[in-house]
């Protein structure tokens, strides 16, 4: 699992624990550092003063070359308080010979400095870095003799420092318990805190998912960050909500659009034959025993009202509230010639309306939006074309998928109806809401519009696939 | 002529009644190492002891090396002191007997000659070539014995011994030859054997290689033409009645001494052969 797959509300405690760890390390290592120097200065202040009062001791015994008066004074210091710490010390003349030493076995009269204790640090820079890995020490220092301003000899100490040793693993021993334990209870109590302080965020998320309020319980106070974040996203989401509901009812307004759109050609359509039926009643009136003429009346009669029914039908089928879920078939592409065929003739344009045959299958696909992308397509396709013009609509059904295409011969879509159709963007104040209408749906649908432009017509093509559909 | 004025004679009134007293009240008793003379509480019995017998308060005295205490004596500053039989024999027209203490139901002992514990060394010859350890140039035990056994085989210590050294005490040779500063030693016989009663440890990291035949022991000598004076004869009378007084008895407990007798010259006459080994008077 990746980290970045972790929840935030585990991930930041980690970060912190990462961090109080790498804290304790460095704080850590400052101390020993810290303890490190201090010891090395406390045994350099030792060193020094053990090694300083024996050259002082010593000055005039090694010059005389006096064994026992060097042994004596050795033997004596070693055993004196601050001998505790002096494992063995040696005096040699200038040429390195013993004179004498404090542990003569370790280190006979007369012969040359053992190469351990010849190899001895000098006291000016003491460094106690790695007697961890020599066990323990000891540490040996040496320091010239230096009697009546002339080097007579050196003296050498074996210092033991196991105890300083002791102390620094001691000391490392704490600090890592101690960070240990500080880092499990920072990181406890920073995970409780961060926990405490993401709720909201987890509540958030939860509520983002569900695409629901934040209720009121679950709301932080109103004075922190998070309290105002989210509730903002409750007005966010209510400002979602009504702008859907805002939408919503511009499409609802659109089909009464489209309606007051056809509301002349519709008046015509109806009025048109309202003529010749009242000459129909008037003619059955003049000649009621002419059974020839009244029956030809009461054909013409019969024509135009189930001409008018069928208007009024469409009409009605266009703006019924309860279509929503019906399928698509058809007959709805036949109410939309009804429709939209007399606002072409008023146009005096000329219409080539091609829709699938009765028998393919469109039942997949809802009626309403197909009807409404329809509609205002058309419409705007005549509006386009202008007086004299040419539009068409082929419908091409497949098993899975729908193609629209409605064409016009009219001098092209503007760049800003172009990108109400076919962009999201905001919508200007001022202009129609048909455009992005249409597009609406067709997104709604899972499909997709394509606009071209070839010899002199504008093609906008609406692809609907059947697996874009939302169930 | 000087002026007297009363200040003046005030205080050489005072500085003499000062000297008046002192001089009848203490006496200077010099000790040398040839007692164990690291041990504070044999010498405070030692020093409680003269005082109750002579009747007087004694200062003990105490210097590095016997050469010094010997010069103490011989310019008047001590009236007696515990002397080595060489350096007695070396200023023996200057000096007279007091006493001698009694060791082991004699008043004689012998020069140790020792080694480290783990060395092989059966006599002075094996130890040729080694670090030795002399206690005192005026010591008998620490220095003359192995000095004249060394020239009775046409050696000096110097030829003989790669290294030789002084340790001005005859505990310190016990000590440089256990620590095995040095590989052998020369050393009083009376004081190793006290040491192996009070400080085992350290007689025990050593092995006695040779012993000198039977000496006479480190007298209490005084000086001469002070033999008659009354502190040196308090002193004798004290010494030599030691082991009659409880004070007495003490002291010679916690030197582990039997008592102190009266003594002949003729007692360091072993001591006056090794001198004339080594060509001295």
């Amino acid at each position: 699992m990746s980290p970045r797959a972790l929840p935030l509300a585990l991930r930041i405690p980690l970060l912190a624990v990462g961090l109080m760890v790498m804290v304790g390390f460095v704080a850590s290592h400052q101390v020993l550092a810290a303890l490190g120097a201090t010891q090395t200065d406390r045994l350099r202040e030792i060193a020094g003063l053990h090694l300083g009062a024996l050259a002082t001791a010593l000055g005039p015994a090694v010059l005389r070359r006096d064994v026992w008066e060097v042994y004596d004074t050795l033997d004596r210091a070693t055993t004196a308080r601050v001998g505790r710490r002096m494992l063995l010390t040696v005096v040699t003349d200038e040429g390195g010979r013993v004179i004498a030493a404090s542990d003569p076995h370790r280190a006979p009269v007369d012969t040359l400095l053992p190469a351990d204790l010849a190899a001895a640090q000098n006291l000016d820079g003491l460094d106690l870095t790695g007697l961890e890995l020599t066990g323990g020490g000891p540490l040996r220092v040496g320091a010239p003799l230096i009697y009546q301003g002339r080097a007579v000899g050196r003296i050498v100490s074996e210092l033991d420092v196991s105890d300083l040793i002791a102390e620094r693993q001691e000391a490392l021993r704490l600090l890592i318990w101690g960070n240990t334990v500080a880092t499990l209870l920072i990181a406890g109590a920073g995970g409780w805190a961060m926990r405490r302080m993401l709720r909201p965020l987890a509540t958030l998320s939860r509520a983002m998912r569900g695409q629901v309020p934040v209720s009121p319980a679950d709301l932080p106070r109103q004075t922190s960050e998070l309290g105002r974040l989210l509730r903002l996203y409750n007005r966010m989401l209510e400002a979602v909500a009504a702008k859907a509901e805002v939408e919503r009812r511009l499409a609802e307004r659109e089909r009464f659009v489209s309606l007051g759109r056809l509301s002349s050609s519709l008046a015509h359509e109806i009025n048109n034959p309202l003529g010749g039926l009242l000459n129909a009643t008037d003619t059955i009136r003049a000649y009621p025993d002419r059974p020839d003429v009244v029956r030809d009346a009461a054909d013409l009669l019969d024509r135009g009202l189930r001409h008018l029914r069928d208007v009024a039908r469409a009409t009605l089928e266009q703006n019924r509230f309860d279509r929503e879920g019906q399928p698509l078939a058809a007959a709805d592409f036949e109410d939309l010639k009804l429709l939209f065929a007399p606002e072409t003739a008023r146009l005096g344009q000329r219409l080539d309306w091609q829709t699938p045959a009765e028998g393919d299958d469109l039942a997949w696909l809802p009626a309403a939006p197909v009807r409404q992308i329809v509609l205002n397509l058309c419409l705007n396709a005549a509006a386009a074309a202008g007086q004299g013009g040419a539009v068409g609509l082929e419908v091409v059904a497949a098993p899975d998928a729908l193609r629209l295409s409605v064409r016009d011969d009219g001098p092209g879509m503007s760049a800003e109806a172009l990108r109400r159709l076919l962009g999201d963007a905001p919508l200007a104040p001022g202009g129609g809401v048909g455009l992005r209408l249409v597009r609406d749906l067709v997104r709604n649908l899972g499909g997709q519009i394509a606009h071209r432009r070839e010899d002199g017509w504008t093609v906008l093509t609406v692809q609907l696939a059947r697996g874009g559909v939302p169930c | 002529m000087p002026r007297v004025t009363r200040r003046g004679l005030i205080g050489g009134a005072a500085a003499f009644c000062a000297t008046q007293g002192r001089a009848d009240a203490t006496l200077r008793f010099a000790l040398t190492p040839v007692i164990l003379d690291n041990d504070a509480d044999a010498a405070e019995t030692l020093r409680a002891a003269l005082a109750a017998g002579s009747g007087h308060a004694i200062e003990l005295v105490r210097r590095r090396s016997y050469a010094e205490i010997t010069a103490l004596l011989l310019e008047g500053s001590v009236e007696a002191a515990w002397l080595c039989g060489y350096p007695y024999l070396q200023h023996r027209a200057e000096l007279a007997l007091l006493g001698v203490p009694v060791w082991r139901g004699r008043p004689r002992y012998q020069s140790y000659l020792i080694a480290t514990a783990g060395d092989p060394a059966r006599s002075l010859a094996d130890l040729r070539g080694g670090i030795h350890a002399f206690s005192d140039p005026d010591s008998n035990s620490g220095w003359l014995v192995t000095a004249s056994d060394l020239a009775r085989i046409g050696e000096t210590p110097d030829r003989f011994f790669a290294r030789s050294f002084f340790t001005w005490g005859h505990r310190n040779v016990v000590r440089a030859v256990a620590a095995g500063l040095a590989r052998s030693g020369s050393v009083d016989g009376y004081v190793w054997e006290a040491l192996r009663q009070v400080e085992p440890d350290l007689t025990e990291a050593t092995r006695v290689v040779a012993r000198s035949e039977w000496l006479g022991f480190p007298p209490l000598v005084a000086r001469r033409d002070r033999m008659t004076s009354a502190p040196v004869q308090s002193l004798q009378r004290s010494a030599l009645q030691m082991a009659k007084t409880i004070p007495g008895r003490a002291a010679l407990g916690a030197l582990q001494l039997d008592g102190i007798i009266a003594a002949e010259p003729a007692l360091y006459d072993g001591i006056l052969a090794r001198m004339h080994d080594l060509g001295q008077p």
